[in-house]
């Protein structure tokens, strides 16, 4: 359990009236991917999902304000029904650019109801703090890789 | 609103455990090498490194007299950091409050079967 954040990162813990397997098939699936994620104002009209440990993952979402904005990354670990750990990063050149962020989430489930515990924590953190920069790196090009691939295919 | 390279530095000093230290030190107020140096088990030009990255990333700010050059936390930042992390906040907690919507709309079409 996390009790000590650092000043990079971010917990954030939910209760939902859905058993876990059905969390965990919104986070994995496309075709429910593109109903939940964004803000209220946006819509995700585009989610590939490569769903294995070293897979990648790509989506975008859109607002009128906003515009287009991608997101993406690669998922590190999966145990079903439990948990996904995933990079995840935006496209676009914001102050968040290039930002490798590790997500983690974990499903517990009690009497039909599952709290959603989602910890996000800076990949510069991380990358300091443990030194596998070669491991990432090699992950970070499959995953351009893959989206070239996408990009191709459109 | 920061330079995506100027985050990048403040994150990457943040990244580090005695670069935390020191800042948790200055929170409470001034401080020169000397007495930031006192509560680890480093060198004077190692405390000094430290205090190179985190003026380099804005983190603090240092005194002009050659001798006494006291060194206090630049709230700027940090603030920077804070404003980056909410906006990660927000995306997330939108995204969380549609999927309990998306999962009360899949339970109804479930019922109607």
């Amino acid at each position: 359990m996390i009790t000590d954040l650092a000043d990079d990162e971010l917990l954030i813990t939910r209760t939902f009236d859905a058993p876990a397997a059905l969390l965990f098939q919104l986070w994995s699936r496309p075709e429910h991917m593109k109903r939940w994620m964004g803000p209220a104002s946006f819509t995700c009209p585009a989610a590939e999902i490569d769903f294995r440990p070293g897979g990648a993952y790509r989506g975008m979402i859109q607002s009128a304000e906003h515009g287009e904005n991608w997101f993406g990354g690669v998922y590190r670990e999966i145990v079903p029904d439990r948990k996904i750990v995933f990079t995840f990063a935006w496209d676009n050149d914001g102050p968040s650019a290039g930002h490798q962020m590790l997500v983690t989430i974990t499903f517990e489930e009690r009497h039909g109801r599952t709290v959603q515990t989602f910890h996000q924590k800076s990949f510069l953190t991380i990358q300091s703090r443990d030194g596998h920069v070669s491991g990432w790196t090699s992950a970070f090009d499959k995953l351009a890789a893959y989206a070239a691939t996408l990009a191709e295919e459109q | 609103m920061p330079t995506p390279d100027a985050l990048s530095a403040t994150l990457s000093a943040l990244a580090d455990p005695t670069g935390r230290a020191i800042l948790a030190r200055l929170a409470e107020g001034e401080a020169t090498v000397n007495e930031l140096a006192q509560p680890f088990a480093i060198s004077l030009p190692a405390v000094s490194r430290h205090l190179k990255v985190l003026e380099g990333a804005g983190l603090i700010s240092r005194g002009r007299e050659a001798q006494w050059r006291p060194c206090r936390l630049e709230a700027d930042a940090l603030r920077d950091v804070d404003d980056w992390l909410g906006r990660y906040r927000r995306f997330w907690s939108g995204s969380f409050d549609k999927m309990d919507a998306y999962i009360a709309e899949l339970k109804r079409k479930e019922k109607r079967r």
